[in-house]
């Protein structure tokens, strides 16, 4: 019954989406208003049917209906609750079906916010460019990606979810929050192509989903970050990132969005760029279809490999449809779209973020090329290859320290040109900061050259940050008298985007120092111990005090308890662990971490005890992880910062002015 | 350029195309099919000296002038258990041919499960233990079951990764005998 | 000049950091970067460094073997490819096709970075547009008194 119901609410889904597309297509070739706005409907007929649809699998999996194939692969009665209500995400068909109901959503809040201009072409266009994509997720699930498959006969018991997927809470987050990132970037997408199809280019479609773009990147933004926990807390192998083909598809529309962020600013300002930021929205969209097929089609060898299905080729011709589409609509409009904006100089807050583009699709095409490199290699050689951390390390670093310069020095540039003196009073504090950063890093012993540099131009610009936001209270308190506190919410919200972003930018700088620090510094060893002995690794002495075996449902655990110690405190008993479930192969570890302000002492039990009653227990010390995780945290609040709506002022916001150079006389430059 | 966005737009498609392409061709294959495929055919089998379960060794010498199946394997590889009985089965059929011999090498477990394994299970051919992983690391396993035929000679002539059958492993047998 | 001191700063401490260390690396180092670029056998990306897996360890106490029997980090690498098929690399090889996957990168940046400074320049000749004086007596004219 359930899955009669289930199906039906997809087809209602599937249908309600093509008449959409239908209805919208047929009132834009003849005009006719009135079908738009009832085109508009089916938007919320197909979120209505996605709930309902979702709603169906989730009650199915918290009564363990064992007859629909989907529940009895990815749950079992002994599953607990929080696990069984995330198994909608845990695999291929229940992924999808969160896709749609993601898409759904969003589809019906852009309905609603442009519920005003419902006749207007570009809004209809848009709507009906989000409804094929709708249309397309809802005829994979009716077809490849079934959930609602039965089986002849129900299994007593389901083979329970995928034991790495129920090792963690985080099971409840990591995916749905990477999921209203990529679907959010459908918005903007739909949004590039009505503007290129109605020809119209003005600023119009460009505000309006800036904030959905940034939404978007927000959720991805946590997603990642998510992620790399997970992988560093959970699965225990010790590293945040493995630059695995699933976790580069996350990281590829990532880059590209935030490209897109920053080079809208010059559109904006300079009505420059449109072409190039039509293509950067098409291609981050592309990127998430094509990270969905590199994710779900077996094709590339993954630690995700629990996610590969047979619906590449689906994927794939729907990726190749949408590329096509896109490069064939700038190829026929694109033209037209150009300004004739120009840079001044090429010292100037617009070249900057030129370079902040050129910087990111470099990073975005280093990725994509050694994730599918190893398929290029099988297709020219018919040789099998593997691209690892190694290469991608290589390649990106230099990219990162580039980028590091940049947003130490952009935020300080002028508009359009600047002079030496303007330059030399905005940056050279912050400049000393970075300097005096290394020199401190060097002497307190840091020899690599990429960390020294990361320590230094990360001073650099959060200084620079640090110098905005004074400056900005200093000059508001002029002219106001507010209170210090007052003053420096009245200026965030008179700018929110601008100082929301800077904000961000301090959490970025955070990941940076964080990831220069564990990388280079982090110690890794295995020891040997008997119960009551003990080792010191960098400082910390490890007492390995005895195991317990538990046995939960269908998780069989051992545990190895080890006291930490450093310097005479006891810092706690940790215990790692090996969980073995009947039906996977291996055991599954889970890591210990005892996380500090500078450094985290990171246990895995490598092996259980043995005859003699030893164990081996890893031990790995990793300076600065938490500070990732603090980062991510400050970029996500950066970003609310930036999406809270701005107040909108009378009087034109005063900006430092900007002498021309070079005119004798020089001009006394105004203090501001 | 007058149609500068047209150019470059045709470009990138160019690009996209031959990029669909190449990942079209690929769609298919099994990105770990070389893992079928041991790097090790046609060479010398590496020198073993490793001890046997019941307080033994076996090594090179042992095993010198035989036709040699090798089968790393471990108690919790459930490819492995599947694997279980059709080792039986064909050690049985071969076990009395003095031109013959055959290894279960234990790769990534431990002692006690193994012994509990051998005798719950009764496995009747010779298993050997590979403390420091050596032996698995010279035949340049990847996982298991991996199972390795070894010519009287001591060439490897057939590998097979993955749980085998009785043919399969008829097969494997053959192939080394034909060496001679 | 302040930018000439802060300069000097900036290039003594990182001449300081990057100087060449004197001396080969240790035999330790030279097994952990090796181990970094040989991929575990029975992993899907770790390295043989990172992983702890039996094979990985056995893999890392024969590299120390190798290490210490004086065979050069080419010659570890090709033993391995040689067992285990050139999959086992983490690094893609320089030659053949290597080249483009590092290549490629560089050149793409090369090539944005060149059509970017070409904008620059072409921006740069454009003539600036000047009011002139019939201009700005058009606009007199237009203004509301």
């Amino acid at each position: 019954m359930k899955a009669t119901l289930g199906v039906l609410a997809l087809a209602l889904g599937a249908s309600g989406a093509l008449l959409g597309v239908g209805t919208f297509a047929v009132g834009l070739a003849r005009h006719d208003d009135r079908l738009l706005r009832v085109g508009r409907r089916y938007v919320f007929v197909v979120l209505a049917a996605a709930v309902l649809a979702a709603a169906v699998m989730e009650w199915a999996l918290i009564t363990h209906d064992f007859s629909l194939q989907y529940v009895a692969d990815n749950n079992a009665r002994a599953t607990p609750l929080l696990f069984t209500i995330t198994g909608l995400w845990a695999a291929l068909e229940g992924s999808i079906l969160l896709w749609t109901l993601v898409l759904g959503g969003y589809l019906a809040f852009t309905a609603h916010k442009f519920r005003n201009r419902a006749t207007d072409p570009l809004v209809a266009w848009a709507l009906l460019v989000g409804l094929v994509v709708a249309l397309f997720f809802f005829v994979l699930t009716l077809g490849p990606a079934n959930p609602f498959k039965t089986l002849a006969t129900a299994p007593a018991d389901g083979r329970g979810p995928n034991p790495l997927l129920q090792n963690h809470p985080l099971m409840a987050f990591h995916p749905p929050m990477l999921y209203l990132g990529y679907v959010g970037f459908t918005i903007p997408f739909s949004f590039a192509i009505a503007s290129l199809v109605t020809g119209r280019f003005g600023e119009g479609w460009l505000a309006e989903t800036r904030r959905a773009t940034l939404v978007a990147w927000g959720f991805l933004t946590i997603g990642i970050i998510l992620g790399a926990w997970w992988s560093y807390e959970v699965l225990g192998w010790g590293g945040y990132w493995a630059w695995d083909p699933v976790e580069n598809a996350s990281l590829l529309p990532w880059l590209t969005a935030t490209a897109f962020i920053h080079s809208v600013i010059v559109q904006e300002r300079r009505g420059m760029l449109r072409v190039w930021n039509l293509s950067l929205v098409i291609a981050t969209f592309c990127l998430t279809i094509l990270g969905t097929f590199l994710t779900r089609s077996g094709i590339l060898n993954s630690v995700h490999s629990f996610t590969q299905s047979a619906i590449g080729p689906t994927l794939l011709v729907f990726l190749g449809i949408v590329a096509a589409t896109g490069i064939g609509l700038i190829a026929w409009r694109g033209d037209r779209l150009r300004t004739p904006g120009r840079i001044d100089s090429p010292v100037s807050r617009e070249s900057a973020f030129l370079a902040n583009n050129l910087l990111f699709a470099a990073l975005a095409f280093v990725v994509l090329l050694g994730t599918v490199y190893p398929l290029i290699a099988e297709a020219l050689q018919n040789k099998q290859l593997s691209v690892g951390e190694p290469y991608f390390n290589r390649m990106t670093t230099p990219l990162g320290i580039a980028l590091l310069f940049l947003m130490a020095v952009a935020p300080a540039l002028p508009w359009r040109q600047t002079s030496r003196a303007v330059l030399r009073d905005r940056l050279i504090v912050s400049a000393w900061a970075g300097a005096l950063a290394m020199v401190i890093a060097v002497a307190l012993g840091a020899r690599e050259l990429a960390q020294v540099l990361a320590f230094g131009l990360g001073a650099f610009a959060v200084a620079g940050i640090a110098r905005q936001y004074v400056i900005g209270v200093r000059g508001r308190r002029r002219a106001t008298g507010e209170a210090r506190p007052i003053a420096l919410v009245r200026m965030v919200r008179g700018n929110a985007r601008l100082y929301g972003g800077l904000v961000v930018h301090v959490g970025v700088v955070i990941i940076a120092v964080a990831i220069a620090s564990s990388s280079a510094y982090s110690t890794k060893r295995e020891v040997r111990l008997a119960t009551g002995q003990s080792a010191t690794v960098r400082g910390y002495t490890l007492t390995y005090t005895g195991s317990h075996t538990h046995r939960s449902g269908q998780k069989n655990t051992v545990s190895a308890d080890v006291r930490i110690r450093s310097g005479g405190d006891d810092l706690g008993t940790y215990a790692p662990a090996i969980s073995t479930f009947p039906n996977a192969s291996e055991g599954i570890g889970t890591p210990s971490v005892r996380t500090g302000l500078r450094e985290d002492v990171y246990l895995t039990l490598v092996s259980s005890p043995n005859q003699q009653g030893r164990v081996i227990i890893g031990v790995a010390v990793n300076p600065m992880v938490l500070w990732l995780w603090v980062g991510g945290g400050v970029m996500a609040l950066g970003t609310a910062v930036a999406l809270s709506p701005s107040l909108r002022r009378r009087t034109r916001r005063v900006e430092e002015p900007v002498p021309v150079a070079p005119p004798p006389p020089v001009p006394e430059r105004v203090p501001v | 350029m007058k149609y500068r966005a047209r150019w470059i737009a045709l470009a990138a498609g160019l690009v996209v195309t031959v990029f669909a392409v190449v990942l079209a061709t690929q769609v298919g294959t099994d990105p770990r099919a070389d893992a079928n495929k041991s790097h090790l055919l046609g060479q010398n089998a590496p020198a073993l000296d490793l001890p046997t379960l019941d307080g033994g060794r076996v090594g090179s010498s042992d095993l010198a002038g035989k036709v040699v199946i090798l089968n790393f394997w471990n108690s919790w590889c459930i490819p492995c258990q599947e694997e279980h009985s059709a080792l039986a089965d064909f050690y049985g059929r071969h076990a009395g041919d003095p031109g013959f011999a055959m290894v279960g090498i234990v790769r990534d477990d431990t002692d006690g499960a193994i012994r509990r394994y051998v005798a719950a299970e009764r496995v009747p051919y010779p298993v050997a233990l590979d403390p420091g992983a050596r032996a698995s690391l010279e035949f340049g396993t990847r996982g298991q079951p991996e199972t390795y035929a070894i010519s009287p000679d001591g060439v490897i002539t057939g590998t097979r990764f993955g749980p085998s059958s009785v043919a399969n492993l008829e097969q494997l047998l053959a192939a080394a005998r034909g060496q001679r | 000049m302040a930018w000439v001191a802060l300069a000097a700063v900036v290039v003594v401490t990182l001449a300081i950091v990057a100087w060449p260390r004197g001396g080969k690396p240790s035999a330790a180092q030279r097994v952990q970067s090796v181990s970094s670029e040989l991929r575990c056998p029975d992993c899907e990306s770790q390295s043989i460094a990172q992983s702890s897996t039996e094979t990985a360890r056995a893999a890392r106490a024969d590299i120390r073997t190798r290490v210490a029997a004086g065979q050069s980090d080419a010659e570890i690498r090709q033993a391995y490819i040689d067992k285990f098929g050139p999959s086992i690399l983490l690094k893609p090889e320089s030659g053949g096709l290597g080249i483009l996957v590092w290549g490629l990168p560089a050149a793409a940046l090369v090539l944005g970075a060149g059509g970017l400074v070409l904008a620059l320049r072409r921006w740069r000749r454009e003539p600036h547009l000047r009011p002139t004086e019939a201009d700005r007596e058009l606009v007199q004219r237009a203004r509301p008194r």
